[in-house]
């Protein structure tokens, strides 16, 4: 019971801060940091555990957002089952093109999957023109039909829904990171060598992770879908690229926390940067090298000792150090 | 069946796109040979090029004076860059200068908006006049983009086959450390192949200024094409560049015709089969990062 | 426990107190040795016993996490390995990786680069095979070959020390007696360290050797006396 406790109180504590802060912060903007938060976490797991950086997690995430949308368009009105065609069908494509990417080595990795991306897009906006409605995109928010318990539609259940969602996300990957598995997506990310005489095969390894992390993604996509009730090509848009990327740097690469506190911050501040110098990109990008420089730690990163000092410094003195240096 | 008036000017397009392509691949490609990093921020120089160009050829009423400046700015930016940001991190792994240089190229073009604003600027075309090619009317300029490409191809290797420079260059591709060995001071060595880089890249923004709209997000927009042209070709490798660059215009240029939603995506296609079949490239080198 | 040389300005090259470690894992404890003139000194141990790795730390490709490393007056710790080359101690790997897309021709050119020294007469008397090959892609060179090619390269400039890394091994024995009498010879205007698994090559030309064991010198040789096969072998 007290074991249970320790392992969960982390993840209930982040997600209760954050369902308190319902009373000072707009709905709209939680809702988006949520799923932001979901979006990214697969991005730094595959940097973080892997050791791959992806500059095309708007592909996957489009593939989650398009699955729903189709459902929901031309099939269906459940949210529920949209929601669930959308990480089947990020599932189904992270499977498929899986095998191939990670055979590759890290720079082809990043760039195939920004090629994905582009694919997707142009899929998306011009040769499936005829179901995607192209640049206007799909609109069925009249369409999801209300739910009992947690009705999707209305922007406050979906936040308790996210909510939900996103605990069952991050206890997860903290399962992950405490699981055999974790430990060889380490090995795989250190040492391919040592991972391959110890019996297990990087190939398989990775693959798993790919296909884990993607999923994740699709799954943001496809509650961006049922939460927007709109889909457009826009959304696996190059241009969309640097997001995940950027917050997971922001928030501390591989960190368990990091992504929640990256996305929180980023879309922060991109409101409130953009109200105050209108020049977003500027920001973020020497953000980015800063923290690159800096030692590439992150918000959470930077902060985890400190807060780990600050409540443990009786009990769990001796640990601050090695936590410190390989944070989750 | 496609009558050849289409496809000639489609073949010169297509050379034209794949010219503009290779220029910025050639730095791209030299940069991780020698250096070992992948240095995304080589489409902010070529965007830097781009609008250097539209502001000199605005102010002075000469394209090419504009295309020699973008080429100017874009080395002189490299050149900072590189001494202030590239100088530390050349030791780390690829996803790191991946990630910072990625950083270089968004903040790059919040720069680029400060100075220019978002709203789309067009580029004169210095010769408007056609040139008649077996009964079909071809742009001269295009044609003046692929000389200049062939021109930079042929003093490429020149530069790398005939100067001491260019020979501890491909020196330095095989092991750097073999060079620094001789007392060749590497860090120079990396500097100036990261100014030519940046200064290819700004030509390949000049040149290209004139045959599209110049906006700040152009760098993202031919990131995917550059590095495909890279993959394909093989990081590393220039002669692999020159011939990706040439199959990927041409499939952009004749895919279009054929169907013009394909042509954005074939040369994606085409990469993934490359890939699939040989993962490091058509010539590309099993090298890794020490 | 080696006593510690004290430094000597007759050395051209004096280690004191030189700790090295990869990481975590520490690899050279306390190393300490010095090469006059026209000394052929010799550093041999296992596989694993950190000799590369005293050679690279001498030439600037490690640095040390401690010591010294001087040659006459100047400190050569935290220079860059160019600096160290170009100052006249060159390191010369074991790895016999020639630029291999570049031709023979090539190669010399680039050690001649940093000098500016373009006699390649010296080169050519040691190894007069190279004349031949000058035009040849150094990549379709043999083994022996390449090992001269290295050796050349290194010698342009007239550099102080060498430091040569495994020079025979793998290599056919006409080509190790050839490379002996070089030894010999470049040791009337150069030092030479070398690392070295051939034992009777090391008695036969070094004028010192040190056996290193587990990242210490555990025996320091320098009378001519003692310097036998035998003598070697207890320490490996």
């Amino acid at each position: 019971m007290i074991k249970a406790f320790k392992w969960w109180w982390g993840i209930v504590l982040a997600f209760s801060l954050l369902g308190l802060s319902r009373a000072f912060l707009p709905l709209a903007f939680l809702n988006e940091v949520i799923i932001f938060s979901i979006y990214t976490i697969g991005c730094s797991f595959l940097l973080g555990r892997v050791g791959f950086i992806s500059f095309g997690q708007p592909a996957y995430l489009a593939v989650g957002a398009y699955g729903t949308a189709f459902y929901l368009f031309y099939f269906g009105t459940n949210p529920y089952v949209g929601l669930l065609v959308g990480v089947l069908s990020g599932l189904i494509v992270s499977g498929i093109v899986g095998p191939l990417f990670v055979k590759l080595r890290s720079d082809y990795f990043a760039l195939v999957n920004l090629a994905l991306a582009v694919i997707i897009f142009y899929l998306m906006q011009k040769v499936l023109a005829d179901i995607t409605k192209g640049d206007n995109g799909l609109w069925f928010l009249t369409n999801i039909a209300s739910t009992p318990v947690l009705d999707l539609g209305k922007p406050s259940h979906f936040f308790i829904f996210a909510l939900l969602v996103a605990m069952a996300v991050w206890a997860f990957y903290k399962y992950l990171d405490d699981s055999i598995f974790g430990a060889c997506c380490l090995a795989t990310k250190i040492n391919e060598d040592k991972l391959k005489f110890l019996g297990y095969s990087n190939y398989s390894v990775r693959l798993l992770a790919f296909i884990m992390a993607n999923t994740t993604t699709a799954l943001a996509g496809a509650m961006y879908a049922v939460y927007l009730g709109f889909v457009s090509p826009e959304m696996s848009s190059p241009h969309r690229a640097p997001d995940p990327v950027v917050v997971t740097i922001l928030g501390g690469v591989g960190t368990l926390y990091g992504p929640l506190v990256g996305a929180f911050a980023y879309t922060g501040m991109k409101d409130a940067i953009s109200k105050l110098i209108g020049n977003w990109e500027l920001f973020i990008g020497f953000l980015l090298v800063f923290i690159m420089l800096a030692g590439e730690k992150g918000i959470w990163g930077t902060l985890q000792p400190h807060l780990e000092k600050l409540f443990f410094w009786k009990k769990r003195k001796p640990e601050t150090d090695s936590s410190a240096k390989a944070p989750r | 069946m496609m009558d050849t008036q289409l496809l000639i000017s489609g073949v010169i397009f297509g050379l034209s796109i794949g010219s503009i392509y290779f220029l910025m691949a050639i730095g791209l490609s030299l940069c991780f040979g020698l250096m070992r990093i992948i240095s995304l921020d080589q489409l902010l120089y070529y965007s830097i090029g781009a609008y250097i160009t539209y502001s000199l050829s605005l102010a002075t009423g000469n394209v090419w004076l504009g295309v020699l400046g973008g080429v100017a700015v874009g080395g002189i930016t490299a050149f900072a860059v590189e001494r202030l940001v590239f100088r530390r991190i050349y030791e780390r792994e690829l996803t790191f200068s991946m990630i910072t240089s990625f950083g270089i190229l968004i903040g790059g073009i919040g720069v680029i908006k400060f100075f220019w604003g978002v709203v789309p600027r067009p580029v004169p075309v210095p010769t408007m006049s056609q040139i008649d090619i077996i009964g079909t009317d071809v742009p001269v300029y295009r044609l003046i983009v692929v000389g200049v490409a062939a021109l930079v191809y042929i003093g490429i290797w020149l530069f790398l086959n005939r100067t001491i420079i260019g020979k501890a260059i491909r020196a330095g591709i095989e092991d750097v450390e073999h060079v620094e060995g001789l007392g060749i001071n590497v860090s120079r060595l990396f500097t100036i192949t990261f100014i030519i880089a940046g200064a290819l890249s700004g030509l390949a923004g000049g040149l290209h200024a004139p045959l599209i709209m110049v906006d700040p997000a152009m760098g993202l927009e031919v990131l995917a094409f550059v590095f495909m042209v890279v993959i394909i070709g093989g990081l590393g490798s220039i002669k692999g560049t020159l011939i990706s660059a040439f199959i990927v215009g041409q499939v952009v240029s004749i895919g279009s015709l054929i169907y013009a939603p394909l042509a954005m995506m074939a040369p994606f296609a085409i990469m993934l089969l490359i890939l699939l079949i040989k993962p490091t490239g058509l010539y590309g080198s099993t090298l890794v990062k020490k | 426990m080696p006593p510690h040389s004290a430094a000597n300005n007759d050395d051209l090259l004096t280690v004191s107190g030189l700790n090295v470690s990869y990481g975590e894992s520490k690899v050279l404890f306390d190393i300490a040795l010095s090469v006059r003139p026209n000394q052929i000194v010799a550093c041999v141990g296992r596989n694993g016993a950190g000799k590369s790795t005293l050679l690279k730390s001498i030439a600037g490709f490690l640095k040390p996490t401690s010591g010294s490393v001087t040659s006459g007056q100047t400190n050569l710790v935290g220079r860059k390995s160019y600096d160290i080359a170009k100052m006249g101690i060159k390191y010369v790997p074991q790895d016999k990786k020639v630029f291999s897309d570049l031709t023979v021709q090539e190669n010399l050119e680039l050690g001649s680069y940093a000098t500016q020294d373009y006699n390649w007469d010296r080169v050519t008397d040691y190894f007069p095979k190279l004349k031949v090959l000058m035009a040849r892609k150094a990549g379709f060179l043999s083994g022996g070959e390449r090992q001269m090619l290295m050796i050349g390269r290194a010698l342009l400039g007239s550099p102080k020390v060498l430091l040569i890394d495994e020079p025979t091994e793998g290599l056919a024995p006409s080509i190790v007696t050839h490379l002996r009498n070089v030894f010999t010879e470049l040791s009337k205007n150069t030092a030479l360290v070398i690392v070295e698994q051939n034992l009777p090559l090391v008695c036969a030309i070094s004028s010192k050797v040190y056996a290193l064991k587990e990242g210490r010198i555990v025996a320091e040789l320098a009378d001519p006396d003692s310097i036998k096969v035998d003598a070697c072998e207890r320490y490996l």
